[in-house]
């Protein structure tokens, strides 16, 4: 027996967790997109701490000057440090893409079991829904925001519930074909209650497009978030948010380019970074393509 | 073995009926059965002829809509499955009745362990701790053959007869009374068969389990079953101790059958059939369901529906020629 136990312990240690891992770190695109993220979580969280200057601090004499040592980003057209103001945005853009996404998955994963398992409220949900999606999600996000009025708050919520309607689908889509699965009728014939089913057996083996789509969101939101904070309808100056950067370079662009275009890499490098990292999750976490 | 004192399970004039847009399909009609105690009991059929329907009427998991059983009791222990709540059917699922079912590439959880999913079932219905579950699991395994080490392993790692393992060993992990094996090595290669089947039947023995067999292949029920039950169109045409429908088999369907299964010993160009197809469910014949395709049929077969008669203990057939044959034994001769 002792022989055995040991082989469960050498055994246990191997958690799914650790498989997931194993096989992601074979994918080297989506340790890329790792990277990329766990870099700007990194910046986002000691921002204070690593910017060079002040974010705000505005000095006339230092107006426009181009990227060189001492400015690796060079300077705005009020002479603020550009690098310090991409490394402190990175907190801005992560708030704003995790925080509309996980809102926006938690709800809409709520409402797309409820819609896929419980059929009778699904036409309820779905015809929202519907209506949601009806509308071109600019225009929502923007009729959302004008009625709230502008700010980062507002624009959250506006992209919260602009993204709920995806995840609704999918979810009750996932749940309607995992529920038809002959492993749910055997789940039911040992005396699984409906809850017990929904959450061990039925959301596991949704997981998958779910995870994909949250961080297909990000990447989205994100976007969504500059464009809107571009109009001005978003994030309010001075705050060193990217879309709102990109917005004040514009005017500029001809002879200070760096001001538009840094803030983009900026933008299209994170997109790209939750973007590879979603496809290799996808494939990690389904434990029939190992090895 | 046969007594009413042993009786495990009860079922009295079971129907069961889907109702798709306007048609009614019968898809189970009148069904009486019984099994005791330990008892292994086949219940043969086409496809189609109602038997997975029968299997999950007894554990409530008809799909409703569009199933329904419209008349009849199950009787489990003295309780009416049909009527009892939901709450209290789902503590005898798993823990008293359990079922294997067909295929047991889908009927596991691709994204959970083996382990744990043998391990659900036990704190489902025990109130013990993970730990100690998880011991029973690897145990169950060890004992459906499987080195208890595989137990943090994924379904997709495991063979289509080692799968039907698992589920075996999910089956039995509480003890069950009852087990329904709804034609358990239909997906398994010949060998593989042989080999789960002696698997269940030791199993069963040793946990002393009653097993409702539900299969079309009669070399199965010869292995391992102690009595036979012959289903038609959703009804029991023939029904006996193992003997006795093997050796004095009485219903035209069962001779048909047992007609059909080829011979080692006779070189024979084509496979003997039953000519004609089962009968619509949803536009049952008058008479006899079997009428149609009969071919010892009488004027009376077409008009009145035969009554399953006791032609000797234990030993029912649903046919009017033996009724004819028990006054006349002459006039039968339907036993070529």
């Amino acid at each position: 027996m002792s022989n055995e136990v040991k082989l469960f312990l050498t055994k246990k240690k191997n958690s799914p967790i650790q498989n997931v891992w194993k096989r992601l770190k074979r994918n080297r695109l989506a340790m890329i997109g790792l990277f990329i993220i766990v870099f700007v979580t990194f910046i986002a969280v000691f921002a204070p701490w690593i910017i060079p200057y002040s974010y705000s601090v505005q000095d006339i004499n230092k107006r426009f000057i181009f990227p060189n040592t001492q400015h690796p980003f060079g300077t705005d057209n009020f002479g603020r440090d550009m690098f310090s103001r991409i490394l402190y945005g990175c907190r801005y853009t992560l708030i704003i893409g995790f925080g509309c996404t996980s809102i926006a998955a938690i709800i809409g994963t709520a409402l797309g079991s409820i819609a896929g398992f419980y059929r009778k409220v699904d036409n309820l949900i779905m015809r929202s829904v519907d209506i949601l999606m009806g509308i071109p999600i600019f225009m929502l996000a923007l009729s959302i925001i004008a009625s709230l009025g502008p700010g980062m708050r507002n624009m959250m919520i506006a992209l919260s519930i602009t993204s709920t309607p995806a995840f609704v689908r999918i979810v009750r889509a996932q749940v309607l074909v995992v529920s038809q699965q002959e492993f749910i009728e055997a789940a039911r014939s040992i005396g699984a209650n409906n809850l017990h089913i929904l959450f061990k057996h039925i959301l596991p083996n949704s997981l998958a497009p779910i995870i994909v789509q949250f961080t297909l969101n990000v990447g989205n939101v994100i976007l969504w978030a500059a464009s809107l904070s571009f109009i001005g309808m978003g994030v309010q100056a001075p705050t060193p948010e990217w879309g709102l950067m990109i917005s004040a370079g514009r005017t500029y662009l001809r002879s200070y380019w760096y001001m538009s275009i840094i803030p983009g890499i900026a933008i299209m490098l994170v997109t790209y970074g939750f973007n590879v990292l979603g496809d290799g999750l996808r494939d990690a976490l389904d434990p029939r393509l190992n090895n | 073995m046969i007594g009413m004192d042993t009786k495990l399970l009860e079922i009295k004039n079971l129907s069961v009926q889907y109702t798709v847009d306007d048609d009614v399909i019968r898809a189970v009609n009148n069904v009486s059965l019984e099994i005791n105690h330990g008892e292994t009991l086949g219940l043969v059929g086409e496809t189609g002829a109602g038997k997975t329907t029968t299997a999950l009427a007894i554990l409530g998991l008809l799909p409703v809509p569009p199933g329904k059983v419209t008349s009849g009791e199950i009787i489990y222990k003295g309780k009416d499955i049909v009527k009892i709540s939901e709450q209290e059917i789902r503590e005898i699922r798993g823990k008293e009745v359990t079922m294997i079912f067909q295929d047991p590439m889908t009927s596991l959880n691709p994204v959970l362990t083996v382990g744990e999913q043998i391990m659900e079932v036990i704190l489902l219905h025990e109130n013990i701790s993970k730990s100690e579950a998880h011991d029973r699991a690897v145990k169950m395994l060890e004992i459906v053959g499987i080195s208890g080490s595989r137990h943090a392993d994924y379904p997709h790692q495991f063979s289509g007869g080692m799968k039907q393992r698992v589920m075996i060993a999910i089956a039995l992990a509480c003890s069950p009374s009852l087990l329904l094996a709804d034609e358990p090595t239909t997906a398994l290669d010949v060998t593989i068969q042989a080999q789960v089947l002696q698997l269940m039947t030791d199993l069963k023995n040793e946990f002393n389990t009653a097993m409702l067999l539900i299969t079309h292949d009669l070399g199965v029920v010869a292995e391992v079953c102690d009595r036979v039950a012959i289903m038609y169109a959703g009804e029991i045409v023939e029904l006996g101790s193992l003997k006795d429908v093997f050796d004095d088999m009485r219903h035209p369907y069962t001779i048909g059958l047992f007609k059909s299964i080829p011979s080692l010993t006779v070189e024979s160009d084509r496979l003997l059939t039953i000519p004609g197809m089962m009968p619509d469910p949803s536009n049952l014949p008058e008479g006899c369901y079997f009428c149609p395709r009969c071919t010892e049929k009488k004027s009376i077969c077409e008009t009145i529906k035969p009554e399953l008669i006791e032609i000797s203990p234990g030993h029912f057939v649903r046919c009017h020629i033996n009724l004819i044959k028990g006054d006349d034994s002459d006039e039968c001769t339907i036993r070529g």
